[in-house]
């Protein structure tokens, strides 16, 4: 945004700033300037201007101070509008045109002193100041004319030229205000009538040109689009005032060739063409206020957004519907990155390592609004780099619950492997002692009462015993220690009152992963016992270097509800692994449950 | 009989070589695990050992892993493996390691001085000893479809004692019966069962082990 005299708050760069930046970055250097040097020279310009608009009007300021100072005011503003726009890019035409527009506004009526030369230039040249007006309104904020409109301005030159001259040749000096003593008037064929005539055709003439520039005006601003469009909106809304009102005073003009144009009709001219430098000042403050788009767009998505938040945000703030964003930091169809854009607006969003996330491909015309493009797209980079951490650190933490509950799990397995180890070691074997001994006593008791009462202490002992292997067995089998999933789930199919059917490789796998896989087969086959009414049933176990896959089928009823409580307590179990379950129970044909583990 | 002990608990080795003593054993060394069990044997064999079947250093099997070593060394001790394991697949895997005068025994058989002398003398003797406990277990499974309800009960008597590692002499003991009649009890049964006829003790065992774990399930 090189505007940014209107900025009153903008950081004083020289002096305070970091290193990088007092290198100079291009864009930031006007700015600088500006506020010394150009502000001097700005203010001197328009005051010497003004003072000059204000000397050539002599005459007419005890005439028609009125009239005279409406002129004074439309030089000065379009003289420091045009000052303002030669700061901006490729506007340096525009704001000479604005500036001769300005200054030849006021030398219009430099025949308010009555000299017969003074009026010869007003008559011929009276309306440079439109001439210059609609350069101005045809060009900003393109850097050059396109073809018909340099026609259009040659054309329109040509015909106040030749037309204007072709009046003053026509008419004799008295007739248009000028001493009748003006020898040198170029009177060359005077005549009253033929005058008028010429008089009515130029008029005429020029305000068809004016509805032909209207025409011109309305065109570019039906073909303007995104940015431009908003910022030349006023500009030529205002622009085709001026040119209705000039074409007014020009229609006036010739219907009172006679009696002299009266000055009210100037004044409101003036009045009218005042909107245009407004209209420009209007354009300027649009574009500063462009930048608050960067604010909306750093609430919208500087928090991380995905590529297509991105891509959406751009393209409004932006005001650019064929904006593309492509994805570069994921290798994938998008990734071989811009084809075919030689004449788009091309930048790369990088890392701080230089590795480019992203490619932005936006309308040229952006290239004019070069601040705010580089500011979306700075903003839109930070949002994606956002996104990227964000997703690490969603995995990493990810990880870090993986692990923790593949911890809890590993830790709980070796509190109960500890609790069966203590049993067998401790209680079962003192028990055994004790039942060793007891049976020596038996044998050595001659009292047939003593003996009996020994037996069934032996016999409740056998119980104790017996019900506390089945307990140690429950909280964890030896087995699958020993002998791994294949032998554990052997052990248990021989045990249910059900034809089952174990196949398992011995290969073993993470002691987690098979104590899991146990549980859950222990726990499915309970259910089938209990509720599927079965035959028989199978169990299938498959091993390779990054998952356990185990499936548990059975022949029985079926419908079995995925949310049973036995089934959620599988799913917990296998969710606490990161496993998968999926359960397949058509009523009446059978229920499988298959179960994958991830391991290795 | 002479008797040697590996077993790690030794409240309950003193326990059992009162008991065994009390039975009329001699017991010739008495040590907490399987190397020390085969380092003591040395010069004077004993008819059979008795290892328990989870010894340090990693308490898993060391016991079967002794009994094999031992079996290696001296082929005609017989090896009594004694567990508080009542899975199968433990006494499988025995019988898969070590061929012959082997058995596997609960501890709870010390409740039951007979069982665990009449196992003794059997391993002593070259026979295969299955804890009846675990046998009848597998016997009594409720199964559907059972293949076994196609005995007659005399067989089935005749079946849990094979599974028991007797031989068609003992059965016959056992059940007051002529060989002769065991031997068409057996060739019966492995009929009915579609089990193939095999040549040993130890393989009979098996056979038959391998059916009642499986049975029903048509493997």
């Amino acid at each position: 945004m090189r505007a940014s005299f209107l900025l009153p708050a903008q950081p004083n760069i020289r002096g305070s700033d970091t290193p990088d930046r007092q290198e100079g970055a291009g864009p930031q250097e006007p700015q600088l300037e500006w506020r010394g040097y150009h502000l001097w020279l700005t203010a001197a310009v328009t005051v010497a201007a003004g003072g000059f608009c204000a000397l050539v009007q002599g005459p007419l300021w005890n005439q028609d101070a009125a009239l005279a100072g409406a002129n004074l005011a439309v030089s000065v503003l379009f003289v420091f509008t045009g000052l303002m726009l030669r700061r901006e890019p490729g506007q340096r035409g525009v704001g000479w045109a604005l500036m001769f527009a300005g200054v030849l506004r006021s030398l219009d009526f430099v025949d308010a002193w009555g000299a017969g030369s003074l009026v010869l230039y007003t008559l011929i040249f009276g309306a440079a100041d439109r001439f210059f007006g609609a350069w101005a309104l045809l060009r900003y904020p393109n850097p050059s004319l396109l073809r018909h409109q340099r026609v259009y301005l040659a054309l329109l030159a040509g015909w106040m030229l030749a037309g204007r001259v072709l009046i003053a040749v026509t008419a004799l000096p008295q007739w248009d205000g000028a001493p009748a003593s003006s020898w040198w008037w170029p009177s060359l064929a005077p005549d009253p009538r033929l005058n008028d005539v010429v008089n009515y055709v130029v008029n005429a003439g020029e305000g068809l040109f004016g509805a032909a520039l209207l025409v011109l005006l309305v065109m570019r601003l039906l073909r303007t689009t995104g940015l431009d469009r908003i910022v030349i909106t006023p500009i030529i809304v205002a622009g085709l005032a001026a040119v209705m009102a000039a074409a007014a005073s020009a229609v006036v003009q010739m219907l009172s060739t006679l009696n002299g144009t009266p000055n009210g009709v100037y004044i409101v001219e003036s009045a009218v063409d005042l909107t245009v430098p407004l209209a420009f000042f209007v354009a300027v403050i649009q574009r500063t206020l462009l930048l608050r788009n960067i604010t909306a767009l750093t609430a919208q998505i500087s928090g991380g957004a995905d590529i297509g938040a991105v891509r959406y945000a751009l393209r409004s703030t932006l005001h650019d519907p064929t904006l593309e964003i492509l994805d570069l930091s994921a290798p994938g169809p998008d990734a071989a990155g811009p084809a075919d854009e030689a004449d788009r607006l091309v930048e790369f969003i990088r890392t701080e390592e230089g590795a480019p996330i992203a490619v932005v491909i936006a309308d040229p015309v952006l290239g004019r609004y070069r601040g705010l493009f580089d500011a979306a797209v700075q903003t839109s980079g930070l949002a994606l780099k956002n996104a990227q951490l964000q997703e690490q650190a969603a995995c990493e933490k990810l990880e870090q619950v993986r692990a923790s509950r593949a911890r809890i799990v590993e830790a709980g397995l070796a509190e109960r492997r500890r609790i069966e180890r203590d049993l067998h070691d401790g209680v079962q074997q003192h028990l055994l002692g004790l039942a060793a001994q007891l049976t020596v006593a038996i044998a050595h008791s001659s009292d047939e009462v003593a003996c009996g009462a020994l037996a069934q202490v032996r016999d409740g002992l056998r119980e104790v015993l017996a019900e506390l292997r089945d307990l140690a067995h429950g909280i964890h089998p030896a087995v699958l220690s020993y002998g791994g999933l294949a032998a554990a789930l052997e052990d248990v199919a021989e045990r249910l009152p059900l034809a089952v059917r174990v196949s398992a490789p011995v290969t073993r796998v993470a002691t987690a992963v098979e104590a899991t896989a146990y549980f859950v087969a222990c726990e499915a086959l309970a259910n089938v016992v209990k509720h599927a009414r079965a035959g028989s049933a199978t169990v299938t176990v498959c091993v390779d270097e990054s998952k356990l896959d185990l499936q548990i089928a059975d022949d029985g009823v079926g419908g079995v509800e995925s949310r049973g409580r036995g089934l959620s307590n599988i799913l917990d179990r296998v969710n606490a692994l990161d496993g998968e379950v999926t359960i397949v129970s058509p009523p009446g044909r059978g229920t499988r449950l298959e179960v994958r583990i991830p391991c290795g | 009989m002479r008797l040697a002990i590996a077993e790690d608990s030794g409240l309950f080795r003193s326990s059992l070589t009162l008991l065994l003593e009390a039975s009329g054993a001699e017991i010739t060394a008495s040590t907490a695990s399987g190397p020390e069990l085969l380092e003591a044997l040395g010069t004077c064999l004993p008819d059979a050992v008795i290892i328990d079947i989870r010894m340090p250093p990693s308490f898993t099997d060391e016991g079967i892993a002794t009994a094999a070593e031992l079996r290696r060394l001296y082929p005609h001790v017989g090896v009594l493996v004694l567990s508080t394991y009542a899975e199968t697949s433990y006494a499988s895997q025995l019988l898969e390691t070590v061929h012959t005068g082997v058995g596997y025994l609960l501890k709870d058989n010390v409740t039951d001085a007979r069982t665990l002398m009449d196992g003794l003398a059997r391993v002593a003797a070259g026979e295969t000893v299955i804890d009846p406990a675990i046998v009848r277990r597998l016997l009594e499974r409720n199964r559907t479809p059972n293949t076994i309800d196609t005995l007659n009960e005399r067989e089935r008597a005749v079946l849990a004692h094979m599974a028991e590692g007797r031989s068609n002499v003992g059965i016959a003991k056992e059940l007051f019966l002529s060989p002769r009649t065991v031997e068409a009890h057996v060739t019966s049964i492995f009929g009915k069962l579609r089990l193939d006829q095999v040549e040993t003790d130890n393989n009979r065992v098996r056979a038959v082990l391998a059916f009642l774990r499986s049975a029903g399930t048509g493997s």
